[in-house]
């Protein structure tokens, strides 16, 4: 049905922050309509200011702060609207504000599934604590109980005898109460009426499909400058000598200068190279292909991934570092009526978000400014500032929208470049870093590469009686120290140690795998490649004994229990920086999921189907996904339906969260069907989406069947927890389908497709 | 070389071979149209010439010489395309990036298949990448933007 | 000497050559091979003897006309001076577009068309996805994509992949298949026209088809001249 003017009129005033509409802009300002707001010089005299996130003015007009970084996740149509529910606000009245980079906001680092799980409570004490002044003052003038009172659509009202104040009536009044530091009285959940809205609109729709929204590149100032930099192709490599005349004959360049060098430990710093800078981008690309230049490619020149993965198979078979002992699974195995054993290898992959990654920044008088799309302003701040030799102070980085980050957008390297640059050769003229796709993808901060071995003894009833776990991946901790080069505990918590298993012996150990090349995280991590082959084992062990997959999961996960440390035989648990107690690892909410999950796709009645299955904990929430597969004459199997159920326990803005079910499960199938970047002699292969191929609409069913459970439970994450189980889901599909067993992403490679 | 870009004749006095898109992005300040991968490989810099869908990245100017272009601010005078309306009514964008060059394209589809088939949008849409991944989401604001029914439920 | 069975081996070997070339594992000495073989599928014996001194050929050179003249007797003549041409059309960056069904091939491994592309009614694609989406009236050297005037996919009726010399010859003098030419036209084609001109100046790192256009025009011409005859199908 064709959505009429009337209801897409009111689809825009719902929610729609007030600032959407263009308006005219600064001179100081950049020049282009923007979707979200420059942070306001003034927001007037006076107001209420209950909390850094939260300012009504004496107008009633209400600020609220978005200071997580919008990369898709939605968290700019969320985190305001839980904080607005609370205050009982009315959306209309309401401007979003998106945050720099400042300690005050407290976190601003936008990873880990974070945004809601670890301040839930905090943003609704700070939308309480304003409520309840603006309740105070109302009280008093009306000279009743405040408890006797509500908020709803920006009005303060007196429920026995429905009269109201408009928050303008009230707010100069509240804004001289002191602000509560206890005693904070939380809304009933039910009154919490539009994060619950399952149809709650995008506070950014409107922008995104008119091409008004503001991402990094779209930052534009009169003056401008676009600079183009070559990287040095392996990670450790310099410049030997270089010839820019050339370069400098392009119409439209600028100045060509070499960058800083860097040194190990990587860390987020810039790359190295030589930057073109220049009036426009065009130019500026025509420029850096004019460049000549000799590189010294340095030590990381001898690194092959074929060679590596060798080389990482090796450090699986040999003896590791234990972090998970239970019982005794030596003696076990040689009890064992039958032997299960499996190694997997996924590659490095790289983030691939749609913008790659782009800064703008200006050095003016002492100051420097960046608009840049980063997932992690503050560290920003703090970099740039370190570069440049100024205080954070005299460091503003505003965040434009994110075209994607899953990762790649939390390090600072992209970002300190342009503020490099801005000072060198900017002279007062804001320049912009441009990022190629090719240099996205053959100068990343890949997800750890990584080889698993995996054993299993069975007793006579296919009962799991040993489970031995041994993984090689390259950890992230290399990135920060150089010595780093095997996984630690803290790593090995990301589905490994937090396992629920039901058999009695248990043995995990990580072994080496040292780096070369920068690794970072991607969307889930190292779940990725955990999930991969957990979720792909307990299917062969399903085929080796003889069952249903469903039926291998749950005995192999076990009774609905909390397992408490002991049981899961560790000694700690980093649990996503959440408590045992909050966040306990739950093998019933497991079970839960993979029971839902196979349900709705009707698993018990699949004759005939070529049904894949695979379950995971990852962020402390739960995930199941069934895929079905059919035979394709062309590219042998063809993904006819897919279903995913999770359990993120208590969620804000419901359709954001089967958004993310419906994203993660796509690229838990572009990871596994395509995924992987791999190296010869140190320079990484690919070179853009022709080859590093990521899932496209034909690579997926005409629609997901996303299931979430309506849950009390604390917050858990959304954003990361829909991929892991996806790709052992796959290659079940395709084994069930085929009766080959794929071991190795990218599954596209072993069927030739 | 004069081109019109929405409606409004410019003049652009600019390399010939520079592609569409950098024309559009850094010369004339309209930034709706994305740089994804610069190679034709992912769609998010599509606009329409005379009607027809072509990648800004790596189109070059000259070919719009004398002829209409038409990119996402263009479409619709405020915003309420079809497609544009559908989109905003069923939350497809996640981080919003590819979307321009995904309406842009399927609004081309739309123009020459006004009530397009689950294969329709198949072949016309496979040459836009959304990382998010949004494509149900697409299928089915396609088919609400025409009309037709979304039996999702086609194998 | 060749009889019917060795003329059947040489069939499937030289499918399987097609197949290797398009792969580019083939040696010159192979190339030769198949000159030989397809010249002599007339199943004349004397032929035979006489195409034993023909030239190799380099891996990316064509054979000039006048190194066929050894070959004295007319219809082998033709037949062999075909298979020098069918290099150039059996060659990847030829066929290509010339798919059998309904999406090109790219590359030397003539893999599916990526992103996917479909021919469209009219052999230029569907709306949103048109072969003119992307391709430019020139190779692009900075963006890789290759192009040339009028890029579109030859119609199916001139399909040539997984097709044997014998039927691409029978298929390419064929005035209902080869878009109403005549013979002479057909020289006029491959000689001077600008989208198989492309063959040879593909742009970025990708290999050109075999010698030069005005070579597979000569060559094209000489055929016709002797009577624009075809190797036989071997059964």
């Amino acid at each position: 049905m064709k959505a009429t003017r009337r209801a897409f009129v009111a689809g825009l005033g719902a929610g729609l922050c007030v600032g959407a509409m263009p308006r005219a802009s600064r001179a100081d300002e950049p020049s282009s309509r923007a979707g979200n707001v420059a942070p306001p010089r003034d927001t007037g005299k006076g107001g209420l200011s209950p909390h850094v996130l939260i300012h009504i003015a004496l107008d009633g007009t209400t600020t609220i702060v978005c200071h997580r970084s919008e990369m898709g996740q939605g968290v700019r149509s969320s985190l305001p609207v839980l904080i607005g529910d609370e205050i009982g606000v009315d959306p209309a009245r309401v401007i979003v504000r998106q945050a720099e980079g400042d300690k005050k906001y407290g976190d601003q680092d936008t990873d880990g599934s974070s945004s809601i799980r670890k301040q839930y409570d905090g943003y609704r004490e700070a939308g309480a604590a304003a409520r309840m002044m603006l309740i105070a003052a109302a009280a008093t003038r009306w000279k009743v109980k405040p408890d006797s009172c509500t908020t709803e659509n920006h009005f303060v009202i007196h429920k026995p005898t429905n009269r109201s104040l408009a928050f303008a009536d009230v707010v100069e009044a509240a804004s001289k109460l002191p602000v509560p530091k206890k005693n904070i009285v939380l809304r009933p959940i039910a009154e919490l009426k539009r994060v619950a809205d399952p149809n709650l609109p995008l506070i950014d729709g409107v922008a995104f499909v008119t091409g008004t929204a503001q991402f990094g590149a779209d930052v534009r100032f009169p003056d401008m400058l676009v600079a183009v930099i070559a990287r040095p192709p392996v990670v450790g490599g310099h410049v030997a000598k270089y010839d820019a005349t050339r370069a400098l004959a392009v119409p439209g360049v600028k100045k060509v200068i070499e960058m800083p060098v860097p040194k190990p430990p990587w860390l987020f710093q810039p790359w190295g190279g030589i930057a073109v800078v220049a009036e426009n981008t065009w130019a500026a690309l025509k420029g850096r292909a004019a460049l000549d230049i000799t590189w010294e490619h340095g030590a990381n020149a001898s690194y092959n991934s074929d060679a590596y993965r060798e080389q990482l198979l090796d450090s699986v078979r040999a003896p590791g570092t234990t972090h998970r002992d239970l019982g005794n699974i030596d003696t076990a195995f040689t009890k064992a009526a039958k032997t299960v054993e499996a190694e997997y290898v996924v590659p490095h992959l790289a983030q691939m978000p749609m913008e790659p990654p782009v800064a703008v920044a200006r050095f003016t008088n002492g100051r420097a400014e960046v608009w840049a799309p980063t997932q992690n302003p503050q560290a920003n701040r703090t970099d740039v500032a370190k570069l440049l030799g100024l205080a954070e102070e005299k460091v503003t980085i505003n965040v434009t929208l994110l075209g994607g980050g899953f990762g790649r957008k939390s390090k600072s390297d992209f970002v300190v470049e342009a503020a490099y640059l801005a000072k060198h050769v900017g002279d007062g003229r804001p320049v912009r870093v441009q990022w190629l796709r090719e240099d996205d993808i053959k100068q990343g901060y890949y997800n750890a590469v990584s080889a698993q071995r995996l054993r299993a003894a069975l007793d006579d009833n296919g009962n799991v009686t040993a489970w031995h776990h041994k993984t090689a991946f390259t950890p992230i901790g290399g990135t920060f120290d150089a010595k780093i080069d095997t996984p630690a505990a803290g790593d090995l918590q990301q589905g490994v140690t937090d396992v629920a298993l039901a058999a009695p012996n248990v043995r995990a150990e990580s072994c080496k795998a040292p780096l070369h090349t920068r690794i970072g995280w991607y969307r889930s991590v190292y779940n990725i490649f955990h999930a991969f082959a957990i979720g792909s084992f307990i299917d062969e062990i399903a085929h080796a004994r003889g069952a249903d997959p469903r039926d291998a999961w749950l005995d192999v996960i076990g009774p609905a229990r909390k397992l408490s440390l002991a049981e899961l035989g560790i000694p700690k648990l980093p649990n996503y920086d959440e408590t045992l107690d909050k966040h306990p690892v739950d093998a019933g909410r497991l079970r839960n999921v993979i029971k839902r999950v196979t349900d709705i796709a009707n698993w018990s009645n699949r004759q005939g189907r070529a049904l894949g299955l695979a379950a995971h904990r990852s962020f402390v929430s739960y995930t199941a996904v069934v895929i079905s597969v059919v035979p394709d004459p062309v590219r042998v199997f063809r993904i006819d339906d897919a279903w995913i159920s999770m359990d993120s326990g208590t969620v804000v803005n419901k359709d954001r969260v089967h958004a993310q079910m419906e994203g993660g499960l796509i690229m838990g199938i572009s990871n596994a069907l395509y995924g992987g970047v791999t190296m010869t002699n140190g320079v990484t292969d690919q070179t853009n989406y022709r080859d590093a191929r990521v899932a496209r609409m034909r690579d997926i069913p005409h629609r997901i069947h996303t299931d979430l459970v309506a849950s009390t439970e604390p917050p858990s994450g959304v954003g990361e927890p829909p991929v892991p189980p996806v790709g052992a889901a796959l290659a079940n599909a395709i084994f069930a389908l085929t009766g080959k067993r794929l071991r190795e992403i990218p599954l596209a490679k072993a069927l030739k497709i | 070389m004069k081109i019109k870009i929405n409606g409004v004749d410019k003049t652009l006095d600019v390399d010939p071979e520079m592609p569409l898109l950098w024309a559009l992005r850094d010369v004339l300040g309209l930034t709706g149209t994305k740089y994804g991968c610069g190679e034709a490989l992912c769609g998010a810099c599509t606009v329409h010439l005379d009607g027809h869908a072509v990648r800004a990245c790596v189109t070059p100017v000259r070919r719009a010489e004398g002829r209409a272009v038409t990119t996402i601010e263009g479409l619709s005078p405020d915003g309420n395309h079809p497609l544009q309306q559908a989109w905003v009514e069923l939350r497809v964008p996640q981080c919003g990036y590819c979307q321009a060059g995904q309406i842009m394209t399927a609004a081309a589809l739309l123009a020459a298949k006004p009530k397009p088939t689950d294969a329709d949008i198949d072949q016309s849409m496979a040459g836009n990448i959304c990382r998010c991944g949004t494509y149900t989401r697409i299928r089915a604001a396609i088919k609400k933007a025409a009309g037709t029914p979304d039996d999702a439920g086609s194998k | 000497m060749l009889d019917n069975a060795a003329a059947a081996r040489d069939e499937i070997w030289a499918r399987r050559f097609l197949a290797a070339l398009a792969e580019n594992r083939v040696s010159r000495m192979r190339r030769l091979l198949l000159v030989l073989i397809v010249a002599s599928c007339g199943g004349k014996q004397s032929s035979f003897t006489e195409t034993a001194t023909l030239r190799r050929a380099g891996p990316n050179e064509l054979l000039p006309v006048t190194d066929f003249e050894v070959i004295r007797d007319r219809a082998p003549r033709s037949r062999a001076l075909f298979g020098e041409v069918a290099r150039v059309l059996v060659h990847p960056r030829c066929s290509n577009c010339h798919p059998s069904g309904d999406t090109p091939h790219q590359r030397m491994t003539m893999e599916l068309h990526d992103p996917s592309v479909v021919r469209g009614p009219q052999d230029n694609g569907v709306a949103g996805m048109e072969c003119t989406t992307c391709h430019q009236d020139r190779n692009q050297e900075l963006t890789r994509v290759p192009g040339a005037p009028k890029w579109h996919l030859a119609p199916i009726e001139m399909a040539w992949v997984g097709k044997s010399v014998s039927y691409i010859c029978k298929q390419i003098k064929d005035p209902k298949r080869n878009g109403g030419k005549t013979l002479a036209q057909l020289v006029e084609h491959n000689g001077h026209d600008e989208l198989v001109a492309w063959g040879w100046a593909p742009g970025a790192d990708r290999e050109p088809a075999p010698g030069t256009q005005p070579q597979l025009g000569a060559l094209t011409a000489a055929w016709v001249e002797t009577g624009a005859e075809c190797p036989e199908e071997s059964r």
